[in-house]
């Protein structure tokens, strides 16, 4: 049924994007917001704004009961939960469509298998996919010989109750294993209290690749090509590309057929993206998880395929989507997105809020700002310090890193700190540019060398 | 402004209360008189710079900006930043979005009426999400002046519901 009044469940820059999307449908706009976000700029874009709650999260953009009984009271007949906040919440999805609204992403029971490790990797397994980690807590070398020879040699031990390298031992065959594992226990309960172990596989080198799909909800899903999100900081994603680059053009298809078959048996409906973990040395792809919603860096998919994903996933949500086939789906160029977090990466990346005094966003041929932010507008600290996503495209990737850097050095910000300066230190850093990166190489590269140039402790 | 004295208000109270007229309202400039011979009428200022002349039949006089219409559907009205709460009164918002009922069930009489004396305790209305309805209290003793919302409506968090004039 064609959406008439959309209720957007978020804020910030998904928000905007969200309202303009409908717009553009010709489909009207109730926007809720906290007491914070009463003035934002998706606030002043929609028809309406409601105000939910006060600024906590949990007191307004986390209050499904709220959202749905804003929706229905202001005459919506859809909800749109952009990312984060409830948008993965199989609850939610079920309450909204129990109350007669049509979510607009994938069914409250995809939502709820894709988020059990159980049921995600019955899928990866049907789809032929091999597993990145175990799902099953490991007490005992035999418990964890029978998981490794089910996700392949070498594995990672890490404990489960804490991080830090405790309790961390590669093992490259099953003897390695069994002479390894109860050492490793050991040393995760002598740290944490608790000797309980999980396993990973390993990968020296391994880069985040992901794949962006849309699907009807009766069968019909198709990709629209990859992602390299490789660029991360404690499994915080700082720049993301399309297509990856590192990958030949048989490599993009086994990858990309890989997420449709994972999630062809379930009928998957909207807009998801399928992680993988991509080990350089061997080819190998291993199934990490399923994200059931569009997720910030989807600008990168949109740019290299010519679509609007907000448009799309409001068309299947519609009943529109007839329009998916696979052979109008054409990528091209290649584009990069980076994200300007208001945080000070010399101090620890300690998030800084406050007001914005000066705002001056890059512009021109290739370059795309998705924001909420201009000169006066005050960034609130009760959320993610995401302030903007500067998404450039070029001819290919050279022609895009070249104008990333036009684009970085321009962009103005001032009032508060943000990773501005890091990001020119990435886009001019030769490791980037040749596209020699992976999962660990921002802490292990990147960062010390930044520190070191920018004469920090 | 208009220049107008204390002894002009005197005048226009002995007038209001000689004659046969329950309720007054004299708007000059910045200058305001409300007079009314129900006890329980709304008082929306109490005290300030300016000159108040009580007398036992009439309340009160203000030159302070007008407080929002009882019900509006603009979303400005909606906004305590837009409210001005008059001096001396108590405001009670709502803690959250959801639907103002001024009645426990349909058909009852009301919590709370103006004019109503309220412990800090007393409830005052019920905020309805999704079939859960939780009673608000009034948050201070004193008695109803104005009620700002009617009922079955869709309030926004912090939207002004009542003005309670604490007691003394």
């Amino acid at each position: 049924m064609p959406i008439k009044r959309l209720l957007i469940a978020n804020r910030g820059e998904i928000a905007v994007r969200i309202v303009r999307a409908a717009k553009a449908k010709g489909i009207e706009t109730v926007l809720a917001v906290s007491a914070a976000d009463r003035d934002s700029m998706a606030a002043t874009e929609a028809d309406r704004a409601v105000v939910i709650g006060p600024a906590a999260a949990r007191d307004s953009y986390l209050n499904g009961d709220m959202l749905i009984h804003a929706a229905l009271s202001t005459g919506c007949d859809a909800v749109h939960p952009g990312y984060g906040f409830l948008s993965e919440r199989a609850a939610f999805a079920e309450k909204c469509e129990n109350a007669g609204l049509n979510f607009v992403g994938p069914k409250a029971e995809t939502i709820r298998l894709v988020g059990d490790k159980l049921a995600a990797r019955a899928l990866a397994r049907s789809a032929g996919v091999p597993m990145v980690s175990g799902s099953e807590k490991v007490d005992t070398v035999d418990d964890a010989l029978r998981i490794a020879d089910e996700i392949g040699f070498p594995v990672i031990t890490k404990a489960s109750a804490g991080g830090g390298g405790r309790g961390m031992v590669v093992a490259r065959s099953p003897e390695e294993l069994r002479s390894s594992f109860d050492a490793a226990s050991h040393e995760a309960k002598e740290a944490f209290g608790d000797g309980t172990l999980y396993l990973e596989r390993f990968v020296e080198r391994a880069r985040h690749v992901e794949v962006q799909v849309v699907g009807d909800g009766e069968g019909i899903i198709v990709h629209f090509a990859e992602r390299d999100c490789s660029l991360q900081r404690r499994y915080q994603k700082m720049v993301e590309e399309a297509p990856a680059a590192i990958l030949s053009p048989a490599l993009r298809n086994r990858v990309s057929q890989a997420a449709i078959d994972l999630l062809s048996p379930i009928s998957y409906r909207n807009a998801g993206t399928v992680e993988f973990l991509y080990d350089e040395e061997t080819e190998q792809f291993f199934f990490m998880e399923v994200n059931a919603r569009i997720q910030v860096e989807h600008p990168v998919s949109e740019q290299i395929c010519g679509i609007d994903l907000i448009q799309r996933q409001l068309d299947v949500a519609s009943g529109e989507a007839s329009e998916l086939a696979q052979d109008d789906i054409i990528p091209a160029g290649h584009s990069i997105e980076v994200r300007i977090i208001a945080e000070n990466p010399l101090d620890n990346f300690r998030p800084s809020p406050g007001r914005i005094t000066n705002w001056s966003a890059p512009s021109g041929t290739g370059i795309r700002v998705d924001t909420a932010m201009t000169s006066g507008v005050m960034v609130p600290p009760y959320y993610d310090s995401m302030i903007a996503k500067l998404i450039v495209t070029g001819r290919d990737r050279d022609d895009a890193v070249a104008r990333l850097r036009d684009a970085l050095d321009s962009f103005v910000i001032e009032g508060i700190a943000t990773n501005i300066d890091l990001l020119r230190f990435i886009s001019r850093h030769p490791d980037f540019i040749e596209n020699r990166i992976d999962t660990r190489w921002a802490e292990r590269v990147l960062l010390p060398e930044f520190l070191s140039d920018k004469g920090a402790p | 402004m208009t220049n107008v004295t204390p002894e002009d208000v005197q005048a226009l109270i002995e007038l209001f209360d000689a004659g046969n007229w329950d309720e007054l309202h004299i708007t000059l400039d910045d200058f305001q008189l409300h007079l009314n011979k129900d006890p329980a009428a709304r008082r929306v200022w109490n005290g300030g710079e300016r000159a108040v002349v009580d007398t036992p039949a009439a309340s009160v006089a203000t030159p302070a900006p007008v407080a929002a219409p009882a019900v509006s559907a603009t979303a400005d009205a909606t906004r305590s930043a837009d409210y001005q709460i008059p001096d001396g009164m108590s405001v009670l918002k709502a803690p959250n979005l959801g639907t103002f009922y001024r009645s426990p069930k349909p058909g009852a009489a009301p919590y709370v009426e103006i004019g109503q004396k309220v412990d800090a305790d007393t409830d005052v209305c019920l905020i309805e999400v999704m079939k859960l309805f939780t009673p608000v209290k009034a948050g201070v003793a004193g008695t109803i002046r104005e009620i700002l919302v009617s009922d079955a409506e869709l309030v926004e968090f912090d939207r002004p519901l009542f003005v309670i004039e604490p007691d003394a």
